[in-house]
């Protein structure tokens, strides 16, 4: 007779966490991320349960619909090796995983859209597209840099935390107040959209030179204000911008 | 004409790749359009090409984002397909990179970003068969062919992306001609038609930043840059 070890070592660990990463790879429409999760945590899977009844059960569980943002579905993947641990070791219910998936991946979901694509994301490239005129090149490592020391050290401390707390991850979560953060985020990220249409407007200007120039910075600032005003009222991106590349055709044509 | 198909080669590896990492693979932002056209300018012999373009649509595309079932407009393959198009252009054109050339190519390819999304939305009937099969593999017992379903789900991305960037590699030598015979004035007018568009892309950012007082940091933003400059400006040549 086989003996099921119940506690995962750090190799199978190792493995799930990586293989996370590929959570998206068939998303979706029915089940969305459920492929994506299953991948992730068969080596736990295959560690924890004997081949048979009870591992394709374990699997199934698992390829049930599942949608979360991928990067705090690291806490949720962690949460899931700390409850299959215990129904392994006859501790809890199989039940006990599928609530605990379906009660976190909303919340999560909301917190993680909110944090990374709607502050990290814009903040980071904002601040690396403002800095292109200065850094040149190096604008790219520092953006790369910058994004990835929250998006990598977040995606493994959440993956620590739901191994280790399970049910209690979510208290540590709230701690870590991300909704604040990603409003200052929000508001550099605007900020620094406001300075590089300032110094593409006035280095503009300047090296057109001659009597234009005050004008033609002027003019190319009035056309950003414009352009924020129109796209406020709905209408579309792509109008503006071949507008505004029409106006500015006939001038440079012209003028 | 003369294509070199090693660019186009390159072109559509990197177009390839980057189209996995933007969803299946990690998501460290390499797909973002100010790194993945810089890296493409670099990969064609034209940083400057595809740093300028990388900046103009990092802004442009700043506030979209895959929420929940949403599928947002492809702006990693419209960075790839329009940094690659200005970078074989300005090389078949040999006099270098130019904001016209630049120009040229974000008028012609930016609408990428549609054709890439509809893409995505076809690409999704593939990952859903992908779905029942690993779902019916996992009811007759064969765990390990249900859990391989997953993987299976990137590649049609890599080589569909990689294509299209290939493509526009392509058409960035075929379309060197056109901008042979254009007229000076409309030469000159696309030249300027570079800031305008890169001003009203930084604008768009600043609106899609999500920031509850966005028109009021962006203003303070400009008001300092535009200080600064001035002063700079001023001392150097009073």
């Amino acid at each position: 007779m086989s003996v099921t070890p119940t506690a995962l070592r750090f190799g199978v660990l190792l493995r799930v966490f990586l293989r996370s990463l590929f959570l998206q790879a068939s998303w979706n429409p029915k089940g969305m991320q459920n492929l994506g999760l299953a991948y992730a945590v068969y080596p736990a899977l295959e560690a924890l349960y004997p081949p048979g009844p009870a591992r394709e059960e374990a699997v199934r569980r698992h390829l049930v619909f599942f949608n979360t943002h991928p990067y705090v579905a690291a806490a949720i993947v962690g949460g899931v090796l700390n409850h299959e641990q215990r129904i392994a070791r006859g501790e809890e219910t199989p039940d006990k995983v599928v609530a605990f998936k379906a009660a976190l991946m909303g919340p999560l979901a909301a917190l993680g859209d909110g944090f990374f694509w709607l502050s990290l994301k814009p903040a980071t490239g904002a601040v690396s597209a403002a800095l292109v005129p200065l850094l040149g090149v190096w604008a790219v490592p520092l953006f790369l840099v910058l994004y990835n020391l929250v998006h990598v050290l977040l995606r493994v401390r959440l993956y620590w935390l739901g191994l280790t707390l399970g049910d209690r991850l979510v208290e540590a979560v709230a701690r870590a107040n991300l909704p604040a953060r990603g409003a200052r985020l929000r508001a550099v990220a605007a900020t620094s959209a406001g300075g590089v249409a300032a110094w593409l407007a006035v280095s503009f200007g300047a090296n057109a030179g001659g009597l234009y120039a005050p004008l033609l910075a002027a003019g190319c600032l009035a056309l950003g204000v414009a352009s924020y005003a129109l796209v406020s009222r709905r209408v579309p991106n792509y109008v503006v911008l071949y507008v505004a590349a029409g106006l500015a055709c006939v001038a440079g044509a012209f003028l | 004409m003369s294509v070199v198909w090693t660019q186009v080669a390159l072109a559509g590896l990197w177009g390839g790749l980057v189209a996995l990492e933007r969803k299946a693979f990690l998501q460290a932002m390499m797909s973002r359009p100010l790194v993945a056209a810089t890296i493409m300018g670099a990969l064609l012999d034209d940083v400057a090409s595809g740093l300028a373009i990388g900046m103009l649509l990092e802004l442009f595309f700043l506030g979209t984002a895959n929420l929940g079932a949403a599928l947002p407009e492809n702006d990693t393959l419209a960075a790839t397909g329009t940094s690659a198009a200005a970078a074989t252009l300005s090389a078949a054109t040999g006099a270098g990179s130019t904001p016209a050339i630049w120009s040229l190519a974000v008028l012609l390819f930016i609408g990428l970003g549609r054709v890439g999304r509809r893409g995505d939305r076809l690409l999704e009937g593939y990952t859903a068969r992908l779905a029942r099969v690993a779902l019916a593999s996992a009811e007759a017992g064969n765990l390990a062919r249900a859990m391989r379903q997953n993987l299976w789900g990137m590649w049609p991305h890599f080589g569909v992306y990689g294509a299209l960037t290939a493509l526009c590699a392509f058409l960035g030598f075929c379309i060197e001609p056109l901008l042979q015979v254009l007229p000076p004035m409309v030469v000159r007018g696309l030249a300027w038609a570079w800031p305008a568009m890169a001003s009203v892309a930084a604008a768009i950012a600043a609106q899609g930043s999500h920031a509850r007082r966005a028109p009021l940091y962006a203003g303070l933003g400009a008001a300092v840059v535009t200080a600064s400059v001035v002063c700079v400006l001023l001392l150097e040549d009073p």
